[in-house]
């Protein structure tokens, strides 16, 4: 589904991936853990298409497209997801009809009918529940004077209505404390299915007690330094990333 | 004959001579006095704070004459279709600065209530009128309220006696139909609340067809004691339009106002609003919105004078532009000596999605009194790439996303829109004319 190779990017003058190479098949959960400053979000923007990365080399194909030839919204089109670390605020622009917007392109996109007023707000109200989020939010502006808990759901709840092809999820874990981190977890799980797959992007190993991994990456210094299945993430819980990067510079 | 103006406006109120206006001695002297003014002032320069920014030159150019003494015929099938869908209101309508009685809907109004053209009024009973005219804009008036003074013929009247609360907002709309040569109307319109009275105006400029033309408008507003008015005034002339517009309000004691203005129309459009408040107490809540796209110029002015204590004011006014568009916001808010406790914020936000737009802010606090709590703030930005990118990263298109910005941004003063059919029309309207508009 997903194909990484050598994949270089910029910031700037710093380069901070150094040649990733990731493959990511269908219905498979991959979760990318690292140190502070090892590139996993960049690597996340860098799928999304986010402006402000200068792809210096390698190749991303998705589903058989030149992934990064695309622009943000064809990307969306085509599937993927970003769950932001940092859900963006738009004030005044109301959340039903950002939400209607997006669903609407993204269905245009893959051939189906626009849904009408009534489906559309029974498929929200559906999706809603899952996430436990309250009805009220959908009448605010986009993550405007949400909570930080807030955001994080109505992100996954985003995800739950666009049923995207590969979610890739961005640090969701950070901020959130347990209550909130269990119902973003059941959210996630409610989507697993054989034909979707995930990037779970996380610093830490608690997310994956709630979302196990088919398998697991550890980024250090722009690269994927080693992969192995989910008991990689308790052992990494266990030494630190210390031992990690001990091991590359030995 | 009166002497030359010198200033180039003479063709302005060369037809309002010969006609067959009412002639009222108090009325002529006004006229005069205000043609005196209007030569005294000559042709503003970039010199004069309130003209720093704004070029009169195109306006100048321009060679209109006085819009015809008779109401030109317009079908109500053409009010039809410039009609609101849905909105319950009494309707005023006024073609070319002229009251047109037939296209006018004022049914079941409260008794006591006067409402009707101005030469109508100063016809049937002048003395309704005597202490009204003027009385609000005072002797010394800025140039183009000068010259709608010293032209004054027709426009809307609006009495309401004490108590009365009127049970639907009542819609004036100012259609301006094309003529065999460009023409200026000067409406003058009157709307006074006399005690606890309460009322919605929704004032409409609009126009058939695209033309060349010039609406220079006054609208003298008195809120007596601990009246209400809601005024909305929707600004879309034609593309080719010129449009001026002085709004003059005093507010008695414990009177709430609130104005909405949206610049959304004409190619040169300059508003003057000048807020005095009379009375303690008084809430005054002033919004507004502009839109100047591709050649098109968006000036306003605000002036509002505490010279009581204890009265409250809000200016918001947003601004979004694009194209070589230019905009000139110009607020002041005069504190006098003894106008304690005052409570005065004024913002001025601005959106400017291309590198040929232009904004001149200069929003300015006078305070003489020492017990006050005032305050002022201007931004002038872009649109947030990072917003772009999350609208764009949900699968939503650069234009669209563009657009859902622009309206949020302007969310806030059209959520302020009343009732909700006027919002929607109006929302969509401005989504239209963002849609036609190359925003990068």
């Amino acid at each position: 589904m997903l194909s990484v190779k050598g994949l270089r990017a910029n910031v700037g003058e710093k380069e901070i991936l150094k040649g990733l190479d990731l493959e990511v098949g269908r219905g498979e959960i991959h979760a990318i853990m690292g140190p502070n400053g090892s590139g996993k979000s960049t690597f996340a923007h860098v799928l999304s298409g986010r402006d402000g990365y200068q792809v210096t080399g390698g190749s991303v194909d998705f589903e058989g497209r030149d992934l990064l030839a695309m622009a943000p919204e064809e990307r969306a089109h085509a599937g993927i997801f970003l769950a932001f670390q940092y859900p963006v605020e738009l004030p005044g622009v109301n959340n039903t009809y950002f939400l209607k917007a997006a669903l609407n392109a993204i269905r245009k996109a893959r051939g189906e009918p626009e849904l009408d007023a009534v489906s559309f707000l029974r498929l929200m109200k559906e999706r809603l529940k899952v996430l436990h989020l309250d009805d009220s939010l959908l009448k605010r502006p986009v993550n405007f004077g949400f909570s930080g808990g807030e955001k994080k759901r109505n992100e996954i709840f985003q995800m739950a209505l666009l049923e995207p092809r590969l979610s890739i999820l961005d640090e969701t874990d950070s901020g959130l404390d347990i209550d909130a981190l269990r119902i973003v977890a059941d959210g996630v799980n409610t989507l697993r299915s054989p034909e979707r797959s995930m990037i779970v992007v996380t610093h830490y190993q608690r997310l994956l007690d709630y979302i196990e991994p088919d398998f697991v990456h550890v980024l250090a210094m722009g690269r994927i330094v080693r992969s192995g299945g989910k008991e990689l993430a308790l052992e990494l819980e266990e030494k630190g990333y210390g031992w990690i990067a001990g091991e590359e510079a030995a | 004959m009166s002497a030359e103006l010198g200033n180039g406006f003479d063709r302005w109120l060369a037809g309002a001579e010969g006609s067959s206006r009412p002639r009222l001695d108090w009325l002529e002297t006004q006229r005069a006095q205000a043609r005196e003014r209007v030569r005294d002032q000559g042709i503003p320069s970039n010199k004069q704070e309130a003209w720093r920014y704004t070029s009169l030159t195109r306006l100048l150019e321009q060679e209109f004459v006085p819009a015809a003494a008779r109401v030109p015929e317009v079908g109500p099938e053409v009010i039809q279709r410039l009609s609101i869908p849905g909105l319950d209101a009494n309707r005023v309508v006024l073609v070319n600065g002229r009251f047109a009685a037939d296209l006018s809907d004022l049914r079941d109004l409260p008794a006591g209530v006067r409402i009707g053209g101005l030469r109508q009024i100063l016809e049937s009973d002048p003395d309704a009128l005597r202490e009204r005219l003027n009385g609000v804009a005072g002797d010394a008036q800025p140039l183009f309220t000068a010259l709608n003074t010293a032209g004054v013929d027709d426009g809307l009247v609006l009495l309401l006696p004490r108590g009365v609360h009127l049970p639907r907002p009542i819609e004036v709309v100012h259609l301006a139909v094309a003529t065999d040569s460009p023409r200026v109307a000067q409406p003058r319109h009157v709307v006074a609340l006399e005690e606890g009275a309460q009322a919605t105006l929704i004032e409409r400029y609009l126009s058939a067809g695209d033309s060349l033309y010039c609406t220079n408008s006054v609208l003298e507003l008195s809120l007596g004691r601990d009246s209400v008015l809601k005024h909305q005034r929707i600004q879309t002339e034609s593309p080719s339009a010129f449009h001026i517009a002085g709004v003059f309000l005093s507010q008695g004691s414990g009177s709430r106002y609130e104005g909405i203005n949206l610049g959304l129309g004409g190619s040169w459009a300059r508003t003057e609003l000048r807020v005095l408040f009379a009375g303690e107490q008084a809430e005054c809540d002033l919004k507004g919105l502009y839109l100047a796209g591709d050649r098109q110029l968006m000036d306003f002015h605000l002036d509002v004078e505490h010279r009581v204590p204890r009265c409250t004011s809000r200016e918001n006014f947003k601004g979004i532009l694009y194209g070589k568009g230019r905009a000139i916001f110009d607020g002041r808010v005069l504190v006098s000596r003894d106008a304690q406790k005052t409570d005065a914020a004024m913002s001025n936000k601005n959106l400017i999605l291309s590198e040929g737009a232009e904004v001149d802010t200069k929003p300015q606090l006078e305070i003489n009194a020492d017990d006050v709590k005032c305050s002022h703030g201007t931004t002038v930005g872009q649109i947030e790439p990072e917003m772009l990118f999350y609208l764009r990263s949900r699968g939503i298109s650069a234009p669209l996303a563009r657009r859902m910005l622009c309206l949020g941004f302007a969310g806030e003063i059209l959520d302020a829109l009343t009732p909700e059919t006027l919002r929607e029309q109006v929302a969509e309207q401005v989504g239209r004319r963002l849609e036609q508009s190359p925003l990068t």
